[in-house]
């Protein structure tokens, strides 16, 4: 299993333009085109998530997560931010670079908890901050975690 | 959607993340890439899920209490024409209206409440 197995260049925006934690979160679930119901419940579950304690690692990197019903497979999306975003980071330090990953309860291949483990493998190689902080498409964000064999 | 069955997909997500982090491998995960507290955590969950229950309606709620009580999940998906609680066809015409959400719908079988993913 290969982190890039995951991921698609329609669930990756190099380019967000939100200013706060929930826009951001809002975006990136809108990644996933999901009926408005089903969105509005995701986000929900992802910033009950957030108040049991962030999920911005430190190094500029965050990885909200959840499983919710309202989603049939493993979804992963990545954002950007340039300006950086205050995620209550346990650095405190702004966040650049958003995971998002959520599954639904049950999953035949329970690739979940995996997924979410290898998200914080590479995130914490030391020149990943500066590599995401370099990428011109979404393209080459899927090379990157090709590279690192994650 | 229905709300309630809104209310209901939200309480059964807090229960997943509540069992989920009374379970070894997540409560490490948590703690020690994510640095949460877990007790506090489990607290904060159970009152949400308290919260949320008061909102039921009298019919819903005494069901989710029962089915909740006996079967740990209360609402479960249908996924091709079959019920993920107890893998019992359901009746076709349920799946077949517009928006099988709008309704609340049980599952004659197990007595679980259906959701339909999009």
């Amino acid at each position: 299993m290969q982190l890039r197995d995951f991921f698609s260049t329609d669930t990756v925006d190099l380019a967000l333009k939100t200013e706060t934690k929930d826009e951001t979160l809002r975006a990136l679930v809108g990644l996933f085109h999901l009926d408005e119901k089903s969105e509005s419940i995701l986000f929900k579950m992802l910033k009950r998530r957030e108040t049991l304690g962030s999920t911005g690692i430190g190094r500029g990197i965050a990885i909200p997560h959840c499983r919710s019903l309202v989603v049939n497979r493993l979804r992963v999306a990545f954002g950007r931010h340039a300006a950086g975003l205050d995620f209550k980071a346990i650095d405190e330090k702004p966040v650049h670079y958003v995971f998002l990953i959520v599954a639904p309860p049950l999953e035949v291949s329970n690739q979940y908890l995996p997924v979410l483990g290898k998200i914080a493998q590479f995130s914490k190689e030391a020149d990943v901050p500066d590599r995401l902080a370099g990428l011109e498409s979404p393209k080459e964000f899927l090379q990157l975690l090709e590279e690192k064999g994650v | 959607m229905h709300e309630q069955l809104e209310t209901l997909l939200e309480m059964q997500d807090l229960h997943m993340q509540r069992r989920a982090l009374e379970e070894g491998d997540v409560r490490e995960f948590e703690s020690g890439v994510f640095d949460m507290s877990v007790e506090e955590a489990l607290a904060a969950l159970e009152d949400k899920i308290s919260d949320l229950e008061r909102r039921l309606t009298g019919d819903v709620q005494e069901r989710y209490r029962r089915v909740i009580g006996s079967r740990h999940r209360a609402v479960v998906p249908v996924l091709g024409g079959v019920c993920y609680g107890c893998f019992v066809a359901v009746p076709t015409s349920w799946a077949s209206e517009s928006d099988p959400n709008a309704k609340m719908n049980v599952c004659q079988n197990c007595g679980r409440f259906h959701y339909y993913p999009p």
